[in-house]
């Protein structure tokens, strides 16, 4: 079963690690990677549903907050879970707890934690 | 308790001590020298009396002739009502002296005083003997005892007794005068000293005590109005130099203290910052490096990667730790402090941490006994726990470490010790394993540890309001460690968690 996941992160280095990191451990996995919420928007626009989002917090122009807001205006893209993806401290971490039943992840992750969060959610 | 005298009364009591002293010093002496006077005044009335009956008895009174000398002396006893008793006494064949004529009948043929003409003939040339005081409160009297002298012979004695009552009336009518002057004296004297006392010292001493309990309260534009040319005037003009250099103090401090907030608040955002950089730049290291060590088959290769996930591991961890540090020093850090059972959230996190446990063959036996309840941010708790375990396992050697965790209740606070069986430390290395980036043994340093796991304890066992400690017995003989947390309520504890 193919596992489809969205990174938005405007680190490049990070989208093409967690991207080479999860398909290589797990050939059942889809990564695109987008580096800004404009980006993942049109992404969505195209009706292109990820199975999973995960979401970097600090970007320029359209932070992690906001583009979860704007994900909760759609009734199919509300249902995509989300994993915040965070190298902010633990103030952010508390909103984060309030808002998404997913949680997050701090950066830098391993891998396969990464992964195994991934499966946990998805199963 | 201590009693509080004021320092009027205090200075009232000895001036009033004082002038009680001088004053009737002084109306003693005055009255004491009133006595001798009136005295000398008595015998002086007496030997003018002795005079005038000597000269008539030279002028003719025939000495023989009783009935005649008996009337003179009750005449003179008519005439001069303070005498009570008179008599003249003369000396016999055998030169005794005897009563010879008296207004007090009864005594008249017994021996007088002054018994015989040696004792008289001592007092020849003198017309006064003697005179004593009968000192009686009711009645006082006092005697004068003369010489009869017939053209220059002594023959005999008059003794006079006179009343003193209508001197003494007159001498206590002025003692009680003067004491009633002595105490309204006193009374002016002291009444005008307190005045004195509180416009020169009591006043400038209040006006100071208020000025320095609104200096207290922190209002620095008090200034003291005492202008006195002495210690206190000194004291005031002091006192408000003082204010203004306070002032002057205080308005540098409270600029010194906004810059600094301004750093504090910048050093935080600034940590901020550097975390979220930091931890990017680590993503692809820490994400990728494992992956590719796994996938390399040349064993060589395979080799410098291990080490350099090794190294990138540490360095995240020091990344990690330096920030934790620096967020924990940081003000607005807040803890989610609740009550909590501690046994229960001390399994949980030892269950979470299970399988490290196991990978390194650490034994962990939890005796903390059912019940505790303490105040405590539940991560935090996990965060102290788990160093205090990867500590222990980091210094024992592997497959045969046992940690037992216990708590005892002290008062309002939770001790709560975790012991190993570790290589343990010396004296020396307790008294400094919580200073940052300290290593008990420095040849550790390459990669195990950053040097500032139990800084960070220290921090949190801090903002927790508990204390932090370590005890061992030297080296190989293991290490504990304490820590303290506050009870919770039970109550409320009980119903949250129980």
């Amino acid at each position: 079963m193919v596992k489809k996941i969205l990174i938005v992160d405007d680190e490049p280095g990070v989208t093409h690690t967690i991207k080479y990191g999860l398909e290589s451990l797990d050939p059942d996995y889809k990564v695109e990677c987008v580096n800004s919420g404009q980006k993942c928007f049109e992404l969505l626009e195209k009706n292109q549903f990820p199975d999973l989002i995960i979401l970097d917090i600090m970007m320029p122009e359209m932070n992690g907050w906001e583009i979860q807001q704007k994900l909760q205006g759609k009734i199919e893209w509300k249902k995509i879970p989300i994993l915040f993806l965070t190298a902010t401290e633990d103030q952010t971490s508390k909103i984060i707890g309030d808002i998404s039943s997913q949680g997050y992840i701090e950066k830098p992750c391993k891998i396969p934690e990464l992964k195994k969060r991934i499966d946990q959610i998805l199963s | 308790m201590k009693i509080n005298i004021s320092l009027s009364l205090k200075l009232t009591l000895i001036v009033v001590s004082i002038s009680a002293i001088v004053v009737f010093s002084l109306s003693f002496l005055y009255l004491d020298s009133q006595d001798t006077y009136f005295f000398d005044d008595y015998v002086e009335r007496g030997v003018a009396l002795t005079k005038s009956l000597n000269a008539g008895i030279d002028a003719g009174i025939d000495l023989e002739d009783n009935e005649t000398i008996q009337k003179y002396i009750e005449n003179i006893n008519n005439t001069y009502p303070e005498i009570l008793m008179m008599s003249i006494n003369l000396l016999d064949e055998g030169n005794n002296l005897k009563v010879f004529v008296s207004t007090d009948n009864q005594s008249i043929g017994e021996n007088a005083s002054f018994v015989n003409k040696v004792a008289l003939d001592h007092y020849f040339n003198n017309t006064y003997v003697d005179a004593s005081v009968v000192t009686d409160e009711d009645a006082p009297k006092i005697t004068v005892i003369t010489l009869v002298n017939v053209s220059g012979q002594i023959i005999g004695t008059y003794t006079m007794l006179f009343s003193m009552e209508k001197t003494y009336a007159n001498l206590n009518t002025q003692r009680n005068f003067l004491f009633l002057i002595s105490a309204m004296s006193l009374f002016a004297l002291v009444f005008s000293f307190l005045y004195l006392l509180r416009r020169i010292i009591v006043k400038p001493i209040t006006t100071l005590r208020d000025g320095t309990i609104l200096i207290g309260k922190g209002d620095l534009d008090v200034k003291i109005d005492i202008n006195s040319n002495d210690e206190l005037g000194d004291l005031a003009s002091s006192f408000n130099q003082m204010t203004s250099d306070l002032k002057t103090s205080r308005s540098k401090i409270q600029r010194y203290s906004k810059t600094l907030e301004n750093l504090v608040k910048q050093k935080d955002e600034f940590i901020g910052q550097l975390g979220h950089d930091l931890k990017n730049p680590l993503q692809p290291l820490v994400g990728l490096l494992p992956i590719i060590e796994e996938q390399e088959k040349d064993p060589k290769l395979k080799e410098h990667l291990h080490l350099i996930v090794h190294n990138v591991e540490y360095m995240r961890d020091l990344i990690f730790e330096t920030l934790e540090l620096a967020r924990l020093r940081s003000s607005n850090i807040k803890f989610n402090i609740e009550p909590t059972n501690l046994k229960s959230e001390i399994d949980k996190i030892l269950e979470r941490q299970s399988l490290y446990l196991k990978e390194n063959g650490m034994d962990v036996d939890n005796r903390i006994s059912d019940g505790f309840f303490v105040e405590t941010d539940k991560l935090r708790l996990a965060e102290l726990i788990n160093n205090f375990i990867s500590n222990a396992v980091k210094y024992t050697q592997k497959g045969s470490g046992k940690i037992i965790i216990d708590a005892k209740k002290e008062k309002e606070f939770v001790t709560i010790s975790i012991q190993d069986n570790g290589i343990g430390m010396t004296k020396e290395q307790q008294n400094r394993i919580f200073d940052e980036f300290y290593m008990a043994d420095e040849s550790r340093r390459r990669v195990d540890s950053s040097g500032l796991g139990l800084a960070i304890c220290k921090r949190i066992v801090e903002k927790h309001g508990g204390k932090i400690w370590v005890k061992s017995d030297g080296k190989e003989k293991g290490s504990t460690f304490y820590f303290t947390l506050r009870v919770s309520d039970m109550k409320k504890g009980g119903v949250q968690n129980g």
